[in-house]
């Protein structure tokens, strides 16, 4: 239903055009209708209210944090031993720093000291060995223990094979032990997630209901499929929130989402691709905007053990053949950069000389002949029906007929695509991958590495010995710049052997109100806690 | 009339079984999976089989069926796979705001529906009668969505007179209650205005007449109370299109109700709260039905039960 909102904004300047005829007729000249139809003026509220969750959280526990609104919450209310800054930065959060040994393997973290969590108890090294082995606890019934396998004992843990997690050990009260299984640099970064985050002892069975953590705000309330209420943490070990409350508002449908934002009612919007153009070209709403590049790939996963498509000859014409760009300007409003490979621009790893392949239909066709299908090929693209991806989808479908390629669509609900993709059964599945944690690793690894067919997140059921061997080689590498310069080698490889239709990396675009300060819009969605945001008033005109 | 109502219950039961087949059968026909939800964007196959084997989704379906058929007998709707809350507790806690909503929203659409048609059939192809009659046709035409942006926009973005979203007091009520009503409204004011037509030309009405009663006594006592029949049956039938309406409108409106709660619990198949809802209102249909007829029966002595 995204296209009624653009049937909304033009509704909305009739209501305003005939609003002010009326106004007119009527010589109600002292009515404003510049502020009903504009902006509207500073709200007297002392609470920030977001407007982005589009469906009710999971739940507020840590531990079954698996979608975008539960993550969200559980980073308002909970900490980890790191954080993400709004630029995907990863610092110390309830850690304050951390060594790792000469083995390669051990790490020290060592913990802030008099941190308490919002039910006064205080926090302690045994809270992280707790609150960790209940994420793999599979009485849990979580589905996120992943971001914690790399500790050694962890997986056996989590089969139920073994009772207590041999990796994980508390030295003392703020000093905490973790042995992984190999070398994994990265690690810290994984402890910035939302499943990793940290709980006290005590965790009664409507936990998920009732969220205790060491966060910066307060649980106070959750009113199903309606708002979820947070109030400051006064206490916050890392400087208190500027704002009394936060409230963040479930909000299904965008249309109304983008009514609310008009009515000053909530203080940001997160404005979908296809309505950045109507946002951006309006005088009155474009110095509203404010925009970040989001780890975000949308792609095609092109499933390389199905037919002609297990040859990258044939892979790299479905490549040459979509003119991406014109998808980007045209569907997307332009809101993203070309893909060459899998790592996005703000990532270390990117490489600027890595250029995206050309809209080139005679290459494309030549590779199709010399690969052997001089009269094409047949395929099925699938497609889930959210944002613009029907769009896109038939999009391409136009451009490979174009090349002699011939596409069946297949339009499906998010959740039978997944299946499929994942069972091996779409030639080209379009969707797309958020990161979880900042790291070109997050891209690389999962997307394409052949540990993780299938379920893993590679549904192009890639995989290449040599790309492999790369990436395994640089998720062991401990030295920054030498991991980099293996990143760039895998994405090279990635790029040539076309394992998908390589589309855009998405950025994002928010309406921010024009009194709300302190927010910055985020490239991964628990980036931004509102710790600096506040509503700011305009100074009262001085008496006459 | 007690025996009615018991034998009338106890008929509910197959029909209530069958509601329970049915969804069961077409869940575990339906492509896509419980646990790859739960799981989400990146999992292990390890967690996957695990939980599969703990959700029972491993079995064969008689033995699933069994099994969840057991618990509802025991009135047991079991726990959400994907929140992990009790099914019942979390139906709850939303339908009475979808009641809420549908409620407000029948008694503004046969409250205007029945008093626009009888005010039309006073001057069949009047003045009013044909404004009526053209506001019908667009009322009906009008899809629900479409309505409640215009409402939104108008009186919310525009005139600011009414919150534009959100579940609170009255002022968030009557956006959507509006909405969802619109269409009934039109519906209904046909149906009165052509069944108080026919009573207004039958034989009796004209006796009356002829004994000199007002033109309002007419039409109210003699003409709507036998009129009432067929809009009782329109309230009765269109109580589930409110119900299932309701399911657009409290996504317009970001309504907390069981709505969208079901949508949800579709789109991550959320088995066992698809079931539950799903049995749930299968329960209030089987109800409002009932009290349909018992209507009937209270508007027309003629109807025995």
């Amino acid at each position: 239903m995204m296209s009624t909102a653009a049937l909304a904004r033009g509704l909305r300047e009739c209501c305003c055009a005939s609003l002010a005829l009326l106004t007119g007729l009527s010589g109600l000249a002292g009515l404003s209708t510049l502020s009903a139809c504009g902006g509207s003026s500073t709200p007297d509220r002392r609470t920030l209210i977001d407007s982005r969750d589009n469906y009710d959280p999971r739940s507020l526990d840590p531990a079954l944090s698996t979608d975008v609104p539960t993550g969200r919450a559980v980073s308002y209310v909970f900490d980890g031993l790191t954080r993400f800054t709004p630029r995907a930065q990863v610092v110390p959060d309830l850690a304050t720093s951390w060594e790792l040994a000469a083995d390669g393997v051990t790490y020290t973290f060592h913990l802030k000291h008099g941190v308490r969590f919002h039910d006064g108890t205080s926090f302690s090294a045994a809270d992280v060995r707790h609150s960790w082995e209940r994420v793999l606890d599979p009485k849990t019934r979580g589905g996120r223990g992943w971001p914690l396998y790399p500790i050694r004992g962890a997986k056996e843990f989590a089969a139920g094979t073994v009772s207590s997690i041999t990796g994980l050990s508390v030295a003392d009260d703020s000093t905490i032990r973790i042995t992984l299984t190999e070398p994994f640099a990265i690690f810290p970064k994984m402890l910035a997630m939302p499943a990793t985050a940290i709980v006290p002892k005590r965790t009664p069975p409507d936990f998920g209901e009732h969220p205790i953590g060491t966060g910066p705000w307060k649980f106070v309330a959750w009113h199903h499929d309606d708002y979820l209420l947070f109030a400051r943490n006064a206490q916050y070990h890392d400087g208190a929130p500027l704002a009394d409350s936060l409230e963040a508002r479930i909000i299904p449908e965008l249309s109304t989402a983008e009514a609310e934002f008009e009515a000053g009612n909530v203080d940001v919007l997160q404005v979908p691709a296809q309505e950045s153009p109507s946002w951006e070209s309006n005088e009155e709403t474009r110095p509203l905007l404010q925009s970040a590049p989001s780890l975000r790939l949308i792609y095609g996963a092109i499933n390389t053990t199905r037919g002609p498509l297990k040859d990258a000859r044939v892979r790299q014409a479905i490549n040459l053949a979509v003119d991406r760009g014109m998808i980007l300007k045209r569907l997307m409003g332009g809101r993203g950069t070309l893909a060459a490979g899998v790592i996005p621009p703000s990532l270390d790893g990117y490489s600027a000389t890595l250029a995206a392949y050309p809209y080139d239909t005679t290459r494309a066709r030549a590779l199709l002949k010399e690969a052997g299908y001089p009269d094409g090929i047949d395929i099925e693209l699938w497609t889930s029906q959210s944002e613009q991806f029907p769009r896109i989808a038939q999009t391409i479908q136009a451009y490979l007929a174009r090349v002699g390629i011939r596409v069946k669509l297949v339009q499906r609900d998010a959740s039978s695509m997944r299946e499929a993709a994942r069972n091996g059964k779409t030639d080209i599945a379009l969707k797309d991958w958020y990161a979880d944690y900042p790291d070109a690793e997050n891209f690389l690894y999962p997307l394409l590495h052949s540990a993780n067919r299938g379920v893993g997140g590679n549904v192009s059921f890639f995989s290449d010995a040599r790309f492999d061997s790369v990436v395994s080689k640089a998720r062991r590498e401990p030295d920054d710049q030498k991991r980099i310069a293996l990143y760039r080698q895998a994405d090279s490889l990635a790029h040539v052997e076309a394992p998908m239709l390589f589309m855009f990396f998405y950025t994002e675009l928010y309406a921010v109100q024009p009194w709300l300060k302190g927010f910055t819009v985020p490239s991964i969605f628990t980036g931004e806690r509102w710790t600096e945001a506040k509503i700011e008033r305009p100074a009262k005109p001085a008496p006459k | 009339m007690t025996i009615y109502i018991i034998r009338r219950l106890l008929l509910a039961i197959p029909t209530l079984f069958g509601v329970l087949v049915v969804t069961f059968l077409l869940l575990y026909v339906a492509p896509g999976d419980p646990v790859q939800e739960m799981v989400g964007e990146r999992a292990d196959s390890a967690t996957i089989a695990r939980l599969r084997k703990e959700l029972r989704l491993d079995e064969s379906m008689s033995s699933q069926f069994t099994h969840y058929a057991g618990g509802i007998l025991r009135g047991d709707l079991g726990t959400s796979y994907i929140t992990r809350r009790p099914i019942l507790s979390d139906v709850l806690e939303r339908f009475p705001k979808t009641l809420l909503l549908a409620g407000t929203a029948m008694l503004f659409a046969s409250i205007t529906g029945i008093l626009i048609g009888v005010l039309s059939a006073q001057h069949p192809d009047g003045w009013f009668d044909r404004i009526a009659l053209g506001g019908a046709y667009l009322g009906i035409s009008f899809p629900v969505y479409w309505v409640g942006l215009l409402l939104i926009l108008l009186f919310a973005v525009t005139l600011h007179w009414l919150p534009p979203s959100g579940y609170g007091g009255i002022r968030h009520l009557i956006l959507p209650a509006l909405a969802l009503g619109t269409r009934s409204v039109a519906f209904l004011a046909r149906i009165t205005r052509s069944a108080m037509l026919d009573v207004l030309n039958s034989d009796f009405v004209r006796t009356a007449r002829a004994k000199g009663l007002s033109e309002r006594a007419v039409a109210l006592k003699h003409g709507l109370r036998n009129a009432l029949i067929p809009v009782i049956t329109v309230l009765g039938l269109d109580f589930g299109y409110y119900l299932t309406g309701s399911i657009l409108t409290e996504t317009i409106f970001s309504w907390p109700g069981l709505g969208r709660y079901v949508v949800n619990a579709i789109s991550r198949r959320d088995l066992p709260a698809i079931q539950g809802s799903v049995l749930f209102l299968s329960v209030i249909f089987v109800l409002v039905n009932l009290l349909t007829d018992l209507a009937y029966a209270k508007a027309d002595k003629r109807v025995s039960l």
